[in-house]
């Protein structure tokens, strides 16, 4: 008994050191902001308000434009790129392909580049005389150039096709790994019983990936609530407010105005509660029962 | 056991503390210069600005040009503006001094969101600068609650930087754009259009350095003179920009653009054919030599409400000194050249060609030397006198906040929303936002 005593003893002091610095470093902090979010005044002079903030979200236009922003941005581009991603990496698993190494590179390079770089580039490309509207022009698709980033449609939809482009090779690897791990005989049986490819690629790859997916999504949802550099970058959130994210929101408030680091906090905590319902609910409907 | 357990937890936290305290002994000694406080050795003076060749520069001339008492010893750590602002709002209210600067630049617009939001983080001024020497709006900008916290530096003053050849072309003289309404200068821009097929404006949406322009050339802004209460929507100067605005847009003689190097490409390449700005374009504009001698600076066109001027700030910033150590050392060095040495502003126009707001420094030959780009126009001669004409405003604390807000707000204007409709929405958003 003693002897289990000190071996758990011991076993305690390894983890002592993480335990603490993680207490410190991560809850004290996500503690202090939720103390914060219930303050409000500018700069140094903050106060108690209670629930003024959270009353405030409700009545606030640009809160609610962000809001509506962000969840744009994750209804439309986390589905995309998902099923591109399963996509890309069922055609990169074939064996019979040719150059695989390759191709497999040339997808996965994007989610190397630095943010900036690459949004950056996204909006020369996407500019009045970029390259995309010359492009378009020469093909004689269209007879003037189209305002990407100036008209509030056409630059959510440059904002979505820059993050896609961004990170659906970075989603595809996690599939390409979990793909080597489903043992080929079960693809070879199912092809004995005639099953044709599309419907081993439902009955078979796409159930067999079902955690990775969940895995995906979860993150790529995260991800997308937090996007932050590719709309300052590219649009800056305009034009008006109709490519606003949540996060630049939350910079504007803390650095852009006046400081109010009470109500940015709230703001951040949005974020918070918003990761915890969706990733609630993609456990119950993709997580098994367990 | 237990008592080993809790023996050694204490140790450990010990040595974690001790880490901290350690490392933080380090960090005063590399930046303030331990042995230099203590013994005669110079003060050491931090300043933060951006911009290498205007603010950098400016900064690096004062320190030769300096000649006071203390000797000092002066590093100028150069940072985007961005992050300036960025570092001062953590710092600052995270209630520490550690790695903070003794001098800081900050821009006009934001001088008041600082000072209130930081009560005693600045030290004033009052006792080394008279305000009386400085540009009126200048010291209105950067004063709070009776003193005066910073040093008036550089002026935003406006004006209309003209292609006269386009201008020609058309069959206009500069004469014909000088002291002239935004009214009159759509007109003239519809006919350069027309002759000469190059805009007359390139703007950027998203940017409303042209509203506030127009605002403070007519002594009004987005508050009323407390700097807090929104004046929106009763506001004549800026229903008259806003129609300004959007007759300009439906006058297609706007190039439309969303940055910098774009707007600087947009009279650069010879795209349009005026630039309503601050005189701190002038550098940008020279930089295409081959259009040297086909541009003359006219003062900007005004709106038609009551009081109504051609003079206007855009930009421009001045130096605050930081409540710290070292605070009677910096606020030494401010006064001894930017302050009160008249040769030292003679030579920032000379090398840099920076206009300061101090008016006992804007006299000398520097300043009526023609420029041979501008076709030898004294250029800063007349920039110099027009600064005098800007009408002060309360630039108040939330400028950048108001600017989002209408910047919405003037999209929904141009497409259709009445302007009592849009001006009034503007009005609401701002009173329920800003507190």
């Amino acid at each position: 008994m003693k002897q289990l005593m000190k071996k758990n003893n011991i076993g305690w002091l390894f983890i002592i050191v993480s335990v603490i610095a993680i207490g410190m470093f991560y809850f004290y902090p996500m503690f202090d902001a939720l103390l914060l979010s219930f303050q409000s005044g500018m700069g140094a002079n903050l106060e108690y308000v209670g629930f003024g903030n959270w009353s405030r979200l409700f009545n606030d236009p640009t809160f609610i434009q962000a809001l509506i922003n962000t969840t744009t941005y994750l209804m439309v581009q986390v589905p995309i790129m998902i099923v591109l991603a399963l996509f890309f990496s069922v055609l990169l698993n074939d064996e019979t392909l040719k150059f695989r190494g390759f191709f497999r590179t040339a997808i996965f390079l994007p989610a190397v580049t630095s943010l900036v770089a690459y949004s950056v580039i996204f909006k020369y490309m996407f500019s009045g005389d970029g390259i995309v509207n010359q492009l378009l022009i020469n093909l004689n698709l269209i007879d003037v150039p189209i305002a990407f980033l100036s008209d509030g449609f056409w630059a959510k939809i440059v904002i979505i096709v820059a993050i896609t482009w961004r990170w659906t090779g970075y989603n595809m690897i996690f599939y390409l790994s979990a793909l080597q791990n489903i043992d080929k005989s079960i693809y070879e049986a199912a092809r004995i019983d005639g099953a044709s490819s599309f419907q081993q690629f439902l009955k078979i790859t796409v159930p067999m990936l079902k955690p990775i997916i969940l895995f995906t999504t979860i993150t790529s949802t995260i991800g997308t609530l937090q996007i932050f550099d590719e709309v300052v970058n590219i649009t800056n959130g305009g034009p008006g407010n109709s490519t606003i994210s949540i996060s630049q929101y939350i910079y504007d408030l803390s650095f852009k105005y006046t400081p109010n680091f009470g109500y940015a906090a709230t703001v951040s905590y949005v974020i918070v509660i918003l990761v915890i319902i969706l990733s609630v609910i993609q456990f119950k409907v993709a997580g098994d029962k367990e | 056991m237990k008592k080993v357990l809790g023996v050694l937890v204490t140790l450990l936290l010990l040595i974690t503390l001790a880490a901290c305290g350690g490392s933080e002994d380090e960090d005063t000694s590399g930046d303030n210069g331990g042995e230099g406080t203590e013994s005669d050795g110079p003060t050491e003076v931090t300043a933060w600005a951006w911009d290498p060749n205007f603010n950098i520069r400016a900064l690096e001339l004062a320190e030769e040009a300096y000649d006071g008492e203390t000797e000092l010893d002066l590093e100028i750590i150069e940072n985007a503006q961005d992050d300036i602002v960025q570092r001062l709002n953590t710092g600052l209210s995270s209630g520490t001094t550690q790695g903070m600067p003794n001098i800081v630049l900050i821009e006009d617009y934001r001088a008041q969101s600082f000072l209130q939001s930081y009560p005693e983080a600045f030290y004033p001024l009052t006792d080394y600068i008279n305000p009386d020497d400085f540009a009126s709006y200048k010291v209105e900008a950067t004063s709070f609650d009776g003193e005066n916290y910073g040093l008036p530096f550089d002026s935003g003053v406006t004006g209309l930087y003209v292609r006269t050849d386009y201008l020609e072309e058309a069959g206009y003289t500069v004469e014909d754009v000088t002291d002239i309404t935004w009214s009159e200068y759509i007109e003239i821009g519809k006919d350069v259009k027309e002759a000469t097929g190059y805009n007359m404006i390139t703007m950027d949406p998203n940017d409303f350095g042209l509203v506030r322009m127009m605002l403070q050339s007519a002594g009004s802004w987005y508050f009323e003179e407390d700097g807090s209460t929104p004046n929106l929507e009763g506001n004549p100067a800026l229903r008259e920009a806003f129609e300004v605005h959007k007759a300009m847009m439906e006058a297609d003689i706007v190039r439309l653009h969303s940055d910098w190097s774009q707007f600087v490409g947009g009279f650069n390449s010879g795209d349009v054919a005026s630039v309503p700005t601050g005189n701190w374009i002038t550098p940008s504009v020279k930089a295409e030599e081959s259009q040297a001698g086909n541009w003359a600076v006219v003062p900007q066109p005004r709106l038609e409400v009551d009081g109504g001027t051609t003079a206007s700030n855009l930009g421009g910033s001045s130096w605050y000194v930081l409540n710290t150590d070292g605070k009677e050392a910096a606020a030494e060095f401010l006064a001894n050249t930017f302050g009160s040495n008249e040769e030292f502003y003679t030579t920032l126009v000379e090398e840099i060609g920076a206009l300061g707001t101090y008016t006992p420094g804007t006299q000398g030959e520097a300043f009526e030397a023609g420029d041979e780009f501008f076709d030898g126009q004294s250029i800063i001669q007349d920039f110099s006198n027009w600064t005098e004409e800007i009408p002060p405003v309360n630039y108040g604390m939330h400028t950048y906040a108001i600017d989002d807000i209408l910047v919405v707000e003037m999209q929904h204007y141009l497409d259709g929303r009445s302007l009592d409709e849009a001006l009034s929405n503007a009005q609401d958003q701002a009173e329920t936002q800003l507190r």
